[in-house]
């Protein structure tokens, strides 16, 4: 069953290259527990899916988002 | 042949803004940049996750053109100040604002996905 073709929401937005201070957009592309939601999911391109993961674990290393979210230490 | 670099530096949120001021001019003192590197301040901010005892800190976003060969004399003045939390340096190759992708590229992009989806079936 061909599943519904779901479009890059970066190449929509025409975006080239994802900033990692972007802090918001990037909120939007992990899951309510902080882990980087996959590309099946978002329908992010491979291109941009690659940028995504460097820039979110750039931003988790400047505390812009967190490594783990709802974690109780 | 100076490069094009970017970073982010987290001070301790307890400074004044005198104090962080004249570490940023030391810092980049020490890069002999050819123009004046650009600083732009974001301010206090709460940290996403606690980083030792704090909770949060004052981020600095700087962009300057520098020789590499004295980003390792500027990296350890940076690692040897006591105010400053965490830093990241970036080789600031792509424009962020560059010119959005063009319709071929996003049409390109997608008939490769195509592609790939047509190999599933």
């Amino acid at each position: 069953m061909r599943r519904p073709q779901k479009s890059c929401p970066f190449c929509e937005g025409r975006v080239r290259w994802i900033d990692y201070k972007d802090d918001r957009t990037l909120g939007r592309f992990i899951t309510d527990q902080g882990k980087i939601l996959p590309s099946r999911l978002s329908g992010t391109c491979a291109r941009h899916q690659r940028q995504l993961s460097t820039a979110i674990k750039r931003a988790r290393y400047l505390a812009l988002i967190p490594y783990l979210k709802g974690h109780t230490a | 042949m100076s490069r094009n670099y970017e970073a982010v530096y987290i001070f301790d949120s307890t400074l004044e803004d005198a104090a962080i001021n004249d570490k940023i001019t030391r810092f980049h003192g020490l890069l002999a940049a050819s123009e004046q590197p650009e600083v732009n301040h974001w301010g206090r901010r709460q940290l996403a996750y606690a980083i030792g005892p704090r909770e949060n800190g004052y981020y600095v976003v700087s962009r300057f053109a520098a020789e590499p060969t004295v980003l390792p004399e500027y990296e350890r003045a940076l690692r040897l100040d006591d105010g400053l939390i965490r830093y990241l340096i970036t080789v600031h190759e792509h424009e962020v604002g560059a010119p959005a992708m063009s319709d071929e590229e996003i049409a390109l992009a997608a008939a490769r996905r195509d592609d790939d989806d047509d190999d599933e079936d």
